[in-house]
């Protein structure tokens, strides 16, 4: 008989510690009671109330759902499962390395600060292939870079061959130092340095002035980024060019400009959720002034724009450009349309092969999977009369390892001539 | 005389030190007490490195014990217990809370490092009947945590995932303690009761 009664309290006592332990409620009805129990048995900080939370390291945007998720921690119990919780989207989210939580004690008496550590990936080289694109009208372009951190300072080194971006194709090498964690997080400075050589479309020589033609240009871009408000940040600075035109008896020119951009980039889930949303947006202005010795003088303002949204195999993406340059600006300053981006399936060199002063661009692609199809909509001119509203259309497949095939037709009268691309990030 | 009573001093002074050195090189102390082995192991210390660092962090660190007895030969297994203690430190007090997760829920708060490593043994007595008082045994005490990179952030759910069994700890222990996992192994034998009866004292 007592034997039966031991063995019914140690059945009884493995249940109880069971339940208490797992947290996993056997009655159903006292979950969270159940639940504080087992916090307050097992952690002896969890009667401390949360005074501050901070991610240390951050590099990245959190999207704002998680964002509020960690706002709303503030005034509560520690509770270890919900902040490990956190941890693992925050490291899901902003890919790193790691991300661990440690807990001090707060100003107030039973308060407690919670950080979140983030750790990114260090790899002692980062080789990166920032746009990999062949153009059948154009060529080849690639971009590719190596980079390190030292000492908390990322340093990079590029190589770069882009006949895609501008009217002209613009081959050599790139420099960027960074720092990104100023100022609690809030400031980063960066200094880019780049020198190419230049090479002119036929069309271009003969639609430019000779005098606007340079085969050399080098710049020197120091910048700082100031987080106003997460995620809206400012970058400004000032870019020092100066190229040497291919006339032999011309002397060098120097476009010297202050710089600024304002940018807001908002993420709401991310690649594991079903779920994803995203909205880019900046307004980026360049003035070349005579205050900096500039030799044009110049004002371009732009606007981007980029919104996309997921849900599960199917995503749109709507993207809307829009500039405009008062002044001579050089050709590298120019707007162009009709690369891998815009205008796909266009030749910018029929569409305007020295770049205009105005443009216009608005697409929307829509992905299905592996499958993507897209139509594009846009002008590019100096004079408004000059202005023409082009359309193209195109459907394109992107493979697993991030190379992508896309054919794209020009809508317009008369013979349509299509174009292809194969790459990678175009 | 007073020589042969300096000789005696001298003895007893090598007796005495010669007893404090060994006393010393223990890491593991036995005792006998009704039929029972109690274990302390005052000058092993598993509340420092990378757990401490997590317990100051505000962690609840789960720590594995493990006694094995063996007696006869040192391949046939007498006992085995398992055991897993939660500890947590206390970021306004200053002091450490020990948890006792098997065979009852039991816990003890306001202790300092040393108090907390010597509660966690002290709960872990082992029944000897059965045991025969000339009988050559050994022992050994075999404590694990985990490392930041193993252990989730706080710890809690490594005893969820193992289900706090006795079965699941005694899993755990069969397999060798990974690389980097903190683990310390004490060993104590061979004994016998007699010799732990006679001297009442530690070894």
């Amino acid at each position: 008989m007592v034997c039966a009664v031991h063995q019914r309290s140690v059945r009884m006592n493995k249940l109880f510690l069971v339940a208490v332990l797992l947290g996993a409620p056997l009655a159903g009805c006292n979950a969270a009671d159940d639940s504080e129990t087992t916090e307050e048995a097992l952690n002896v900080n969890s009667r401390y109330r949360i005074e501050s939370v901070h991610l240390v390291g951050q590099h990245g945007q959190l999207s704002h759902p998680l964002r509020t998720e960690i706002n709303r921690l503030q005034g509560e119990k520690l509770d270890d499962s919900i902040l490990k919780r956190l941890a693992d989207r925050i490291k899901r989210e902003l890919n790193a390395a790691n991300v661990s939580v440690s807990v001090q004690k707060g100003t107030l008496p039973e308060r407690v600060v919670v950080n979140f550590e983030v750790k990114s990936h260090q790899q002692p080289l980062d080789l990166k292939l920032a746009k990999f694109v062949y153009h059948s009208k154009q060529g080849w372009t690639g971009d590719g870079s190596a980079s390190t951190m030292i000492g908390g300072n990322a340093v990079s080194f590029g190589l770069v061959s882009d006949a895609d971006a501008l009217v002209e194709r613009f081959s050599g090498v790139r420099a960027k130092f960074e720092r990104r964690n100023l100022w609690h997080d809030r400031l980063g400075l960066r200094f880019e340095f780049g020198s190419f050589h230049q090479q002119w479309d036929e069309a271009t020589l003969a639609a430019a002035s000779p005098s606007d033609i340079y085969r050399s240009r080098q710049f020197f871009m120091p910048e700082a980024t100031l987080v106003l408000a997460r995620p809206l940040e400012l970058s400004f600075g000032v870019s020092f060019a100066r190229y040497r035109p291919s006339l032999p008896a011309a002397k060098s020119g120097s476009a010297n400009a202050v710089v600024t951009t304002l940018r807001y980039h908002q993420r709401w889930g991310s690649e594991q959720d079903e779920r994803e949303q995203e909205a880019l947006a900046e307004y980026s202005l360049r003035a070349a002034t005579h205050l900096l010795d500039s030799d044009p003088i110049y004002t371009r303002h732009e606007v981007r724009a980029r919104v996309g949204a997921r849900r599960g195999k199917h995503k749109v993406e709507v993207g809307f450009l829009a500039g405009r340059i008062d002044g001579n600006a050089p050709l590298f300053d120019r707007f162009s349309l009709g690369n891998a981006s815009t205008l796909r399936g266009w030749n910018k060199f029929e569409l305007d092969p020295i770049g205009g002063s105005r443009v216009m661009h608005a697409s929307i692609d829509y992905h299905f999977d592996h499958f993507t199809v897209f139509y594009d909509t846009g002008a590019v001119w100096d004079q408004p009369q000059h202005r023409e509203q082009k359309q193209s259309v195109g459907a394109g497949f992107n493979f697993k390892k991030g190379f992508q095939l896309a054919v794209a037709f020009p809508l317009r009268a008369g013979a349509i001539e299509p174009i292809f691309y194969a790459g990678m990030n175009f | 005389m007073t020589r042969s009573r300096i000789k005696a001093w001298w003895v007893v002074a090598a007796f005495l030190s010669g007893l404090a050195l060994a006393m010393w090189a223990e890491e593991l102390i036995l005792n006998w007490r009704d039929n029972r082995l109690e274990f302390s192991a005052p000058r092993v210390h598993f509340l420092t490195g990378k757990p401490l660092e997590r317990l100051h962090k505000a962690a609840q660190v789960p720590f594995d014990f493990q006694i094995t007895l063996w007696a006869g030969t040192r391949t046939q297994e007498f006992r085995k217990i398992p055991q897993r203690f939660v500890i947590s430190y206390d970021l306004w007090d200053e002091t450490y809370q020990v948890v006792k997760t098997l065979g009852g829920l039991k816990k003890i708060s306001h202790l300092t490092a040393p108090q907390a490593e010597a509660w966690c043994l002290a709960q872990m007595p082992v029944d000897v009947s059965g045991l025969a008082a000339n009988e050559t045994f050994w022992a050994r005490v075999d404590i694990r945590t985990q490392d930041g990179k193993l252990a989730p952030v706080f710890g809690r759910e490594s005893i969820t995932e193992s289900g706090i069994s006795l079965n699941s700890l005694i899993d755990l222990f069969s397999r060798p303690a990974q690389k980097e996992q903190p683990h310390w192994v004490l060993d104590s034998g061979p004994l016998t009761l007699d010799e732990l009866k006679r001297s009442r004292r530690a070894f």
